[in-house]
């Protein structure tokens, strides 16, 4: 690798670090996932910085080519991923769901209750004035 | 607790028929109590339904109808209805036919499914819909070890155990009156079918979108066959006191 072709690969590993440590202090990712991908760029860091350690872990699980190493483990890690965030979608539907439910019910409930309110209330009002008249 | 039993009317941007549909049937079933659950709708479909005389549940954006008809159940449940039926906003559905549709439960049945087909003459569906009605049937009949002549028809009665289970179990995406269906027979519950005539739709779009169908032909299949060795435990609802 050109030291050119060095550097941008590093520039862009510490721009991802820091874009994800400012989502975290802009408290816009939960700290579950902001570890997550932290740990992902700290995986990747000493790569940028040495990339001869690619080709050295590559020969030591017996893959000729290293590039190939990290398409492997990327690609593993991201199906993982996608698998975990159906399940968390699938469960925040639910959730939705459950809540829209509840809210028609409560609405319903309220709706209802507001007319007995006012129902009482003029009820009452009609009592007192008979009592008054009679 | 009310004696009579309740409409469940799940309706979707029905606005141009709900009052006609509410309207007939109050007039040929006046003992019915009308509960419309307005599963999102951008129309007048909920102040009309109110007008006419119906109870609305208003969800806040659209479920489908069976994260509406989960509603009504629920809202069934807690008022203490003890029967209910699924009714079409749309028109499709003949008040007449409801006294035969909820007389078996009072022989105990659970479930009341109203068949478009058991009879000859009145309805008649596309080709393409037609296929896929009759391999969930064949489905059906193989996990079920018995026959059905109407898998998606939604003219349907619940008595209080049904309503019970489904509230918290009824499927909620589309085309889930077989899984429902299904739900219902492999948990134990009686399920019986009686011949119904039905209408053409008086108004709203039918849901015949062909890939939309196609997709979820094949999520049912999945779902029929995962679900075929599966038990579940009996469901006890919180603040079910009637």
């Amino acid at each position: 690798m050109s030291a050119r072709a060095h550097i941008l690969v590093l520039l862009a590993t510490l721009l991802s670090l820091a874009l994800i440590v400012r989502q975290v202090r802009l408290r816009r990712l939960r700290a579950k996932y902001a570890l997550l991908w932290l740990l992902v760029a700290l995986a990747l860091t000493p790569l940028a910085l040495a990339p001869g350690l690619l080709d050295a872990s590559a020969d030591l699980v017996g893959i000729a080519y290293g590039p190939a190493l990290l398409l492997v483990i990327g690609f593993a890690f991201f199906a993982l991923l996608s698998l975990h965030f159906s399940y968390e979608l699938s469960r925040l539907e639910e959730r939705a769901r459950a809540l829209a439910e509840e809210t028609a019910l409560m609405r319903e409930r309220l709706e209802a209750l507001e007319g007995e309110r006012t129902n009482a209330e003029d009820h009452g009002e009609r009592i007192d004035t008979w009592t008054v008249h009679s | 607790m009310p004696e009579s039993a309740l409409a469940i009317i799940p309706a979707f941007n029905e606005a141009a028929v709900i009052a006609s549909t509410l309207d007939e049937l109050r007039r040929a079933l006046p003992h019915v109590d009308l509960l419309v659950v307005d599963d999102g709708s951008r129309d007048e479909t909920a102040s009309i339904a109110k007008a006419h005389g119906a109870r609305v549940l208003t969800l806040p954006f659209n479920l489908g109808i069976g994260g509406a008809l989960r509603t009504g159940f629920r809202w069934a449940i807690a008022s203490g209805y003890t029967s209910a039926f699924q009714f079409d906003a749309d028109g499709q559905h003949d008040p007449a036919e409801v006294p035969a549709l909820l007389a078996p439960l009072a022989t105990g049945v659970n479930l009341v499914v109203g068949s478009r087909f058991q009879q000859a003459g009145g309805y008649t569906v596309g080709r393409v819909r037609r296929g896929a009605m009759g391999s969930l049937r064949i489905m059906l009949r193989l996990l079920l070890r018995r026959s059905f002549t109407d898998t998606s028809s939604g003219f349907r009665a619940f008595d209080r155990p049904m309503m019970q289970f489904f509230a918290t179990n009824y499927p909620a995406e589309y085309m889930e009156s077989v899984e429902a269906l299904f739900l219902a027979c492999s948990e134990g519950f009686s399920v019986a079918e009686i011949p119904v005539q039905m209408r053409a739709r008086a108004g709203g779009a039918p849901s015949n979108r062909r890939l939309r169908l196609g997709y979820h032909f094949v999520r049912l299949h999945l779902v029929l066959l995962a679900s075929a060795r599966r038990r579940r435990v009996p469901v006890v609802l919180s603040g079910d006191a009637g």
